[in-house]
């Protein structure tokens, strides 16, 4: 759990790209809880959007690899290394890598006081898409 | 339990609100700004978005939409079915081209037009949430 008595505001930022608005809101909100602060695109457009937008200082990017728009989850971790060599790529596959990849992201924090369960964000990702396919 | 099954499933302190816009940089502005004021905000880029977490009974104490949005669902395809199936969900509808009688017709809680005042907005949202609880 974050630990308020340290600084409250984070000093790292991270832009999640992901077309799963589920999966994407999960991630967003585990990272938010480590002390991070989080941009959430839904698709690579929005991410130029956001890496255009110098004051949101994004150090870290965690990007779907199935992300849509003008160019692929791929297409966007190569223009960041052209472009944005210092800024930090994190391609996901899957619901797994991204959770995991969340929270290897939480171990590191610097608010976190103990780590996060990847598997439980994948769980109630899972938990979520299962009520949906219900309906 | 960890503290992300915690956070999930447990009901929150802080209200929930879904805020549908299409315009990132605008969507990205209206979540901080409801973050600061201290509610919990789950963010969709259009009504199909916002459609799939409302159907995948994600916890949501209120809706703030905009109307002109691309997609399938529009924000007032987007007000009939959360009427149709959370009739008393809060929807508070911000467009600078609808006419406010049409979405109050809708059933929509409450109207800005665009650009709206945000302190105002959440001001607006409390007294929703206080009217529902």
């Amino acid at each position: 759990m974050t630990d308020k008595t340290e600084a409250a505001v984070p000093d790292q930022s991270v832009l999640i790209v992901d077309g799963d608005i589920i999966s994407r809101h999960a991630i967003a909100d585990y990272l938010r809880h480590c002390g991070y602060a989080v941009v959430e695109a839904a698709n690579t457009d929005e991410a130029m959007t956001a890496l255009a937008e110098l004051s949101l200082g994004v150090d870290i990017i965690l990007c779907d690899i199935a992300a849509i728009g003008a160019r692929s989850g791929f297409e966007l971790a190569q223009w960041v290394r052209d472009n944005r060599p210092g800024l930090e790529v994190r391609l996901a596959g899957s619901l797994d890598v991204a959770a995991k990849t969340a929270a290897d992201l939480c171990e590191t924090g610097p608010h976190l006081k103990r780590p996060y369960e990847p598997q439980a964000v994948v769980d109630y990702i899972k938990q979520l898409r299962a009520a949906r396919a219900r309906v | 339990m960890n503290a992300m099954t915690d956070q999930a499933l447990e009901p929150a302190a802080a209200a929930r609100v879904l805020v549908v816009e299409d315009e990132f940089l605008i969507r990205m502005e209206v979540a901080a700004h409801l973050r600061d004021a201290g509610f919990e905000v789950i963010e969709a880029m259009n009504g199909d978005e916002a459609v799939a977490i409302l159907t995948a009974r994600a916890p949501i104490d209120l809706v703030f939409t905009d109307v002109r949005m691309p997609g399938s669902t529009d924000g007032m395809g987007l007000l009939e079915f959360i009427r149709r199936t959370r009739p008393t969900l809060p929807v508070i509808m911000t467009s600078g081209h609808l006419e406010p009688a049409l979405a109050f017709s809708g059933g929509a809680t409450a109207f800005f037009p665009k650009p709206s005042d945000l302190d105002v907005v959440v001001k607006a949202l409390r007294a929703a949430l206080e009217a529902a609880a």
